[in-house]
């Protein structure tokens, strides 16, 4: 017992003279750090886990001395700041509904440097413990090794919830697509696979199927997906897609369809029935309002001229013109009828710009969504802004508060409506990160800070894309085996049901 | 006299070794390691360990990049398999005449590492060159740790009868895990055996010399390589050559040499593997960079990450002003032990704008870049085809570079509206000055077909493009008559006309 106390004691002084000292003679810089990812003057919430950054100035060694109500503590490791876990746990709750000032020290050449220190605000509303986002490298055809994977927010830890490669073959590839839960929870969720052993896996009460949802009478299987908020239901967009290469735009490959519909699948009868299959119009996206009883999504006028050359090949020539605008249908979950479609908000015509990826807040208020130019696959064009509409009065304004040079896409609110998260290219512009801000009670967005990982330097080199990034309160319990098994059996054939 | 026989045997296969890897196939190793990548960094060690035999994986990534100096490289490698051998004579009590046996192993692992021929491209599993070999070090360490141990144990003497045959069975099974490649599949090349390319194919050393002289900008390189090509070339070695006479101002020299390349591919094979081998540079080469790009990072999708796609990602990223990403994929180079100087040269480009323009990429490739037109398109995988009707279909050229490639390539097409349409306004642009041979002698063969939207009447040719294309005609038509095959006809006429567009319109194909 003597033994083991004079170890603990030796090691406790190691790690007490490992804490670095703030150096006493630094020269004041009138500028905050450049420190990566930028937590500067960020609002977090409580229960997020450490934000572990880089200071980028060329330093030798770096010193950060975190401010917080009832105490203090310095980090520093050569170039990086890595914050212990369990202090960070009694910072966060010391400095709930309040600030933590970061002041930092870089030692360049041989002197010390004090930059402006900033703030690190703490709300006192917490974020969903999870998150789920599809991994892939942003490639424009191939694919290899794609994974739909969550996250601890809480910690670092990240699971995979399925992988391809666990059914992928040399001769038979499989992609993965969009995944979708039912309120925050997990055990309703689905995601789409496509190519080898495909299929739309469908989680209901915890029990796992494969279903077919290609029918005669449609287009596709479902690829965009939206679980209904109380009923077993899915609507879901189908869509012939194609892609086409840019020669010189940056913008390298615009992602097109060149038809478009909307179905809603019955969970429980496996059914499938039209929602919206408009000639000239190219329906998408899908979102549900938090009590059910409106489905919104975009849809894009576009009239094919020309019927001696194939429809893809007018679609690339005239792929500028097509835009969307937003659209609203109002539902009855009990009779599953849809009725008084209307434009909600006009766009294309008006703006001359194009609308994606709705999403409303769980208090039913506020509707977020992509704006660009042109086109449905914002995450690839790099005026895609996020914007936001007040229900209640219709209006609408750029998200400037979270929006940068680069593109944003995929916006979506964490179950409580307090937090929102969408995915930006601002760190280089191809590689997608989440990024999530605080969404205060009066409508406003406060300055967005990426996902923190335990390394730094992790979105650097790390070389695949974080796609559809989505809030969850739990974690998925499907286990990746057992999705695979699954993924191995033939699919279920989903029946057509006629409105 | 035991010992030295050991070292005798041990001493040839040093020899033999060393004359078959950096000797004779040192573009083959430097175009492994190119292949292949190691960053140095928390992410990739934790990405790579995490998947299955991850370690192995990691430190074979990281010794495979020696082989950027094959000889460095083949020397650890050579070292490796010398321990290997020497393990197994003391394991096995090896004794002088039987002492070759143990070189079967060494000489498996040799075989290997020869055997990928065109899958250097295509193998999918990183640090390849050392796993095997590494594999078997790990094995025989153990058994040979793990051999005096057993040896004095209660159950020594089960184990010591036991043993050897125990290790035997481990032996044959690992060197059938060594030279079992299961992802192959016969889609590459049409030897069935790979170590046959990489020894005896000539045109796959060519295309690896070829590769690597335009990857450096050393086009002079490809043309003295050219040179040394004695059968039909590959269509690869003919892109190269092409792009080397582009960028040394001799483009309209491309039909005076061999134009087509090796018949025994079929198209599907060919666009697969130009997209794999080269089409990135190709695309860059040919100021193509957005495709470029995109064929990088497919392809890194596709086969694995590696230095030359994370090298042309950067590159085209700083020519299309992204720096950021550039920035992002030089941070990654930076780290590699042989790439960073590399990085760096390319940080600087960054940085100082000057030094970019003033560079030898920059002076080359830019002026192939048509700036005011963004096209939507796409090349369904055939990087040569969509090269080819890329510029063939250009309405204008800003560079007199350009204004070349547009009027070659057009012929190349044998598209022969696309070329009398260039060549119409090529006239009108250039009025007072003489023009190309080459030119004239495309203007006069395809300016008569039904489809030439121009006469002839209003151009002047030389007399002695005229003179010699009705000594071709007249030629051409006598031995017609007299009923000769194409292939006879090519032959015959081959030493008059063999360096004209004529002669390689009707007969390249024989």
């Amino acid at each position: 017992m003597k033994k083991f106390l004079y170890i603990a004691a030796v090691a406790a002084m190691m790690v007490a003279c490992g804490r670095p000292t703030v150096p006493t003679n630094a020269q004041k810089e009138s500028r905050l750090p450049n420190i990566y990812p930028d937590y500067t003057d960020v609002t977090i919430p409580f229960n997020i886990c450490p934000l572990n950054f880089a200071v980028r100035e060329g330093a030798s060694e770096v010193v950060a001395r975190f401010t917080y109500p009832g105490g203090e503590h310095t980090y520093g490791e050569n170039q990086k700041v890595l914050i212990d876990m369990e202090e960070w746990k009694d910072m966060m709750k010391a400095a709930k509904g309040e600030s933590i000032e970061v002041e930092v020290f870089a030692k360049v050449g041989n002197e010390w440097k004090a930059f402006k220190p900033f703030k690190i605000d703490v709300a006192e509303d917490s974020i969903d413990p999870y998150i789920s986002y599809r991994v892939i490298q942003p490639s424009y055809v191939a694919y290899e090794k794609l994974s739909i994977n969550q996250r601890d927010l809480t910690t670092f830890d990240e699971l995979e919830i399925y992988n391809n490669m666990s059914v992928s073959t040399e001769a038979k590839g499989q992609c993965i697509n969009c995944h979708s839960y039912q309120n925050f929870k997990t055990d309703n969720m689905l995601f789409h696979m496509r190519q080898g052993y495909g299929g739309t896996m469908i989680v209901t009460n915890g029990e796992l199927r494969k279903i077919d949802l290609k029918t005669e009478e449609t287009i596709s299987a479902g690829v965009y997906p939206a679980w209904h908020p109380t009923k077993n239901l899915i609507a879901f967009s189908t869509n012939k897609t194609g892609q086409s290469f840019h020669t010189k735009d940056l913008a390298k490959i615009e992602v097109q369809d060149t038809e478009s519909d909307l179905i809603l699948y019955d969970v429980d009868k496996n059914e499938v029935s039209i929602i919206s299959e408009l000639d000239d119009e190219l329906e998408v996206f899908p979102t549900w309002s938090p009590d059910g009883k409106k489905l919104y999504f975009c849809s894009a006028h576009f009239e094919y001229q020309n019927d001696s050359i194939a429809k893809e090949t007018e679609m690339i020539q005239r792929y500028k013109e097509v835009k969307y605008d937003l659209y609203c249908a109002d539902f009855d979950p009990d009779t599953k009828q849809f009725s008084n479609m209307e434009k909600v908000y006009d766009a294309a015509d008006s703006l001359g710009q194009s609308v994606t990826l709705p999403r409303i807040s769980p208090d039913g208020r506020y509707l977020l969504f992509a704006q660009a130019e042109f086109g449905c696959f914002h995450v690839w064009h790099n005026d895609a802004e996020i914007y936001l509409m007040d229900l209640k009065t219709k209006e609408v304004r750029n998200l400037t508060e979270v929006n940068s040079k680069r593109s944003e896409s995929y916006p979506t609110w964490s179950s409580n409506g307090r937090w929102i998260m969408v995915d930006s290219r601002r760190d280089d512009g191809n590689y997608t990160r989440p990024f999530i801000a605080y969404f205060d009670r009066q409508g406003k967005a406060h300055k967005p800070f990426e996902v923190p990982q335990q390394d730094p330097n992790f979105y650097t080199f790390f070389l695949r894309s974080f796609n559809r990034p989505e809030f969850m309160i739990e974690p998925v319990k499907v286990t990746p085996q057992e999705f695979a098994r699954k993924a191995k059996e033939d699919a279920v054939k989903a029946k057509f049901a006629k409105n | 006299m035991k010992l030295k026989l050991q070292y005798i045997y041990l001493l040839l296969f040093v020899i033999a070794a060393y004359c078959l890897l950096p000797m004779t196939n040192s573009d083959y190793l430097y175009a492994i390691q190119d292949n292949n990548v190691f960053i140095s960094g928390h992410t990739f060690m934790v990405d790579t360990v995490t998947n299955e035999g991850g370690w192995l994986v990691w430190v074979a990534c990281y010794l495979t990049q020696f082989l950027y100096y094959p000889w460095l490289g083949s020397s650890l490698l050579i070292a490796m398999w010398t321990l290997i051998y020497l393990m197994t004579i003391h394991l096995f009590c090896l004794k002088d005449k039987s002492s070759p046996l143990a070189l079967i192993l060494p000489g498996i692992l040799l075989f290997n590492l020869l055997d990928y021929g065109y899958w250097i491209y295509a193998a999918k599993t990183p640090g390849y060159p050392f796993q095997p070999t590494l594999v078997a070090l790990f094995i025989l360490l153990c058994s040979v740790l793990a051999h005096p141990l057993l040896k004095h144990s209660k159950y020594g003497s089960h184990l010591g009868k036991a043993l050897p045959v125990t290790l035997c069975c481990l032996f044959c099974a690992l060197c059938c895990i060594l030279i079992w490649k299961p992802q192959r599949r016969n889609i590459l090349n049409n030897h069935h055996c790979s170590i046959l390319t990489t020894l005896t194919d000539k045109n796959f050393k060519h295309e690896l010399r070829m590769y690597r002289a335009i990857d450096e900008s050393n086009y002079e390189e490809v043309l003295a390589e050219w040179k040394k090509v004695k059968t039909a070339p590959t269509n690869l070695m003919v892109m190269f050559k092409n792009i080397a006479l582009m960028h040394t101002g001799r483009l309209t020299d491309m039909f005076k040499t061999n134009n087509c390349g090796q018949k025994p591919e079929t198209s599907d094979t060919l666009q697969e593997r130009i997209s794999q081998l080269a089409a990135p540079l190709i695309y860059y080469q040919f100021g193509q960079i957005n495709y470029a790009y995109r064929w990088a990072m497919e392809n890194s999708v596709k086969y694995g990450q590696s230095f030359r796609n994370l090298k042309m990602m950067a590159q085209c990223a700083i020519f299309n002003g992204e720096f950021d990403v550039a920035m992002k994929y030089l941070t990654l180079l930076n780290t590699s032990t042989f790439h960073k100087n590399w990085a760096r040269e390319h940080e600087a480009w960054i940085m100082n704008s000057t030094r970019f323009i003033q560079s030898q990429d920059f002076q080359k490739i830019a002026p192939l870049i048509n700036d005011d037109v963004n096209m939507l398109d796409n090349d369904e995988g055939d990087c040569k085809q969509y090269i080819l009707n890329h510029f063939a279909n250009l309405l204008h050229a800003a560079t007199p570079q350009l204004e070349e490639v547009i009027m070659c390539l057009s012929l190349w097409t044998e598209d022969e509206y696309a070329f009398c349409v260039h060549f119409y306004d090529y006239v009108q642009k250039h009025p007072n000055e003489a023009i190309p041979q080459l030119y004239q002698q495309g203007a006069i063969l395809l300016g008569t077909t039904e489809s030439s939207p121009i006469t002839l009447d209003k151009f002047r040719f030389d007399a002695v493009v005229s003179e010699r294309y009705n000594q071709f005609a007249q030629d051409f038509n006598q031995l017609t008559r007299q009923g000769m095959d194409a292939k006879e006809m090519a032959k015959r006429l081959k030493p008059q006309y063999g360096d004209t567009y004529w002669w390689y319109y009707y007969f390249t194909n024989y």
